[in-house]
């Protein structure tokens, strides 16, 4: 999506200061806490913070998750493993309110003038 | 969407951006808002890998424009394909491996189909107790026509052996870590129905990035797990696929299980075609109404069967009544249905609606509650407030 050209570093400084009205940063943080750092550096490579804040799960839902994520690749140091699922219970547990997703904000679709072959 | 490498290289410069535009950001307009350009008005239920849900009250339009149709992505889009280098194996379990360009794909004759896509967990944040997975709401489903040659033309020029039984596809898409790749397999007699496609197009232009381009599959009427985008590699094989995506993904039990109840993979089976199922795009949930005539609308699809009615009731189920549906339908499409209402008086209503299907299928009051929260399809609901 963005390239280090610099049109498109404008368009992303012009969309964060606010101008154009529309688009922050589109990735999200872990709350904070003892295990953020850790939890970061071990999920955040392969997807963005997202997909973990709209989780609602308990306990044995985080350790079976935890224990999935370490076979598909997540780093993390066996001696982390428990306090990192405490960290996922205690902050996405099923008692939490619902996470609050945000809308997307598209550049107008252009409409082609071709008529379509199919 | 992104791709990994377009993310690691330029990660670092939107946060830079970010960081210097923070002491402004109090006067600046819609700042939840997250660029997806081509997508508007998109529920983002993820940004990396893309998952993007539409929102109900846009669900007015027998054909759902690109710009609004549902996003699933399980892994990094692939960074943008060249057309002109892009090709299509067919192997395993045939007479003749065949190589196809896109150029060789324009030379087969263009099949049409209109179809309700699902994604298996739409609704799964309505489940309870509450399930992994991406909490999709109402939203990870959109009617469009799809275009392309018949999966079946393709494989008679492959010649399947007798052997076949199993039709497994591959795209394009980066596996990230040591993820399974999502690979998956449909059976030959749903692979070689003249309304599987691989298509290259979508309500009538090019498919775009987000959707598959240059080709994706086209399994009408089965959950959108079928329908594998970026696609580069058919695999006839003798059995079904194997891998995280078919087993345990994209499985459900054969009897209602309990939350934290072990299931044994022999009690499970596949997900495929879609269940009947209704939602109200008009009026909004938690709507304020004035007394007098309003209209009460929305879609409703049943996967490889037809919608044959739709039912409302506007007294939270104690009576129903009959929707009118729409004048477009086709096989595998979804249905546009209305109601006209006139409140009686002022005061809270809780509207439902209820799908039929041809075979028979009524949708139910509540669903099956399942470990991964597939196919969710009770009633829906929503609750508006009357004041005169």
């Amino acid at each position: 999506m963005f390239r280090l050209s610099a049109g498109v570093l404008t368009v992303a400084l012009i969309c964060a200061l606010g101008i154009a009205g529309a688009a922050s940063s589109p990735n999200e943080q872990l709350p904070a806490g003892a295990m953020q750092e850790k939890a970061s550096a071990a999920c955040l490579t392969c997807h963005e913070a997202r997909i973990i804040l709209q989780q609602r799960l308990g306990k044995p839902a985080w350790t079976r998750e935890m224990d999935k994520m370490v076979k598909w690749g997540a780093v993390v140091d066996p001696q982390d493993r428990d306090a990192l699922i405490d960290y996922f219970s205690a902050n996405f547990g099923p008692d939490q309110p619902a996470y609050v997703a945000t809308k997307s904000s598209g550049a107008p679709v252009m409409k082609s003038r071709s008529k379509p072959k199919h | 969407m992104t791709s990994r490498r377009d993310f690691l290289r330029t990660a670092s410069a939107v946060a830079l951006a970010a960081g210097v535009a923070r002491p402004f950001r109090a006067w600046a307009a819609d700042l939840s808002a997250v660029s997806v350009p081509g997508k508007d008005g998109m529920i983002v239920r993820s940004y990396r890998f893309l998952d993007l849900e539409t929102p109900v009250e846009f669900m007015t339009e027998w054909l759902t424009p690109v710009n609004h149709f549902f996003v699933r992505n399980h892994m990094f889009e692939p960074a943008k394909v060249d057309a002109s280098k892009w090709k299509l194996t067919i192997g395993g379990q045939v007479e003749k491996p065949i190589v196809f360009t896109l150029a060789d794909l324009e030379k087969v004759p263009v099949h049409s189909v209109t179809n309700a896509m699902e994604c298996a967990g739409n609704g799964r944040t309505l489940q309870n107790p509450k399930v992994p997975g991406i909490q999709w709401g109402k939203g990870a489903v959109g009617n469009a026509k799809f275009s392309g040659p018949s999966l079946k033309v393709l494989l008679e020029k492959a010649r399947v052996k007798d052997t076949g039984k199993h039709v497994m596809f591959r795209g394009l898409d980066e596996v990230p870590g040591k993820v399974p790749p999502f690979v998956r397999s449909i059976p030959l007699e749903k692979a070689i129905d003249a309304d599987t496609l691989v298509a290259t197009h979508m309500n009538g232009a090019a498919l775009t990035q987000h959707h598959g381009f240059p080709a994706r599959v086209i399994t009408p009427g089965w959950a959108g797990a079928a329908s594998c985008k970026w696609l580069t590699e058919i695999t006839v094989l003798d059995k079904p696929a194997e891998g995280n995506f078919m087993s345990p993904g994209y499985r459900m039990p054969n009897a209602p299980v309990k939350p934290d109840e072990a299931v044994k993979p022999e009690d499970t089976h596949s997900v495929t075609g879609l269940t009947v199922k209704s939602l109200i795009a008009a009026p909004s949930d938690t709507a304020k109404l004035r007394p007098g005539k309003q209209e009460i609308k929305g879609v409703a699809w049943a996967g490889e069967a037809d919608i044959t009615k739709v039912e409302i009731s506007t007294d939270g189920g104690s009576s129903w009544n009959l929707t009118e549906l729409g004048k477009d339908h086709a096989k595998y499409a979804w249905r546009l249905w209305s109601y006209a209402w006139k409140p009686a008086k002022s005061g809270d209503y809780v509207i439902l609606s209820r799908a039929t299907d041809s075979q028979g299928r009524i949708q139910p009051e509540a669903a099956v509650w399942n470990p991964s929260g597939y196919l969710y399809n009770a009633y829906d609901q929503v609750k508006v407030h009357v004041q005169a």
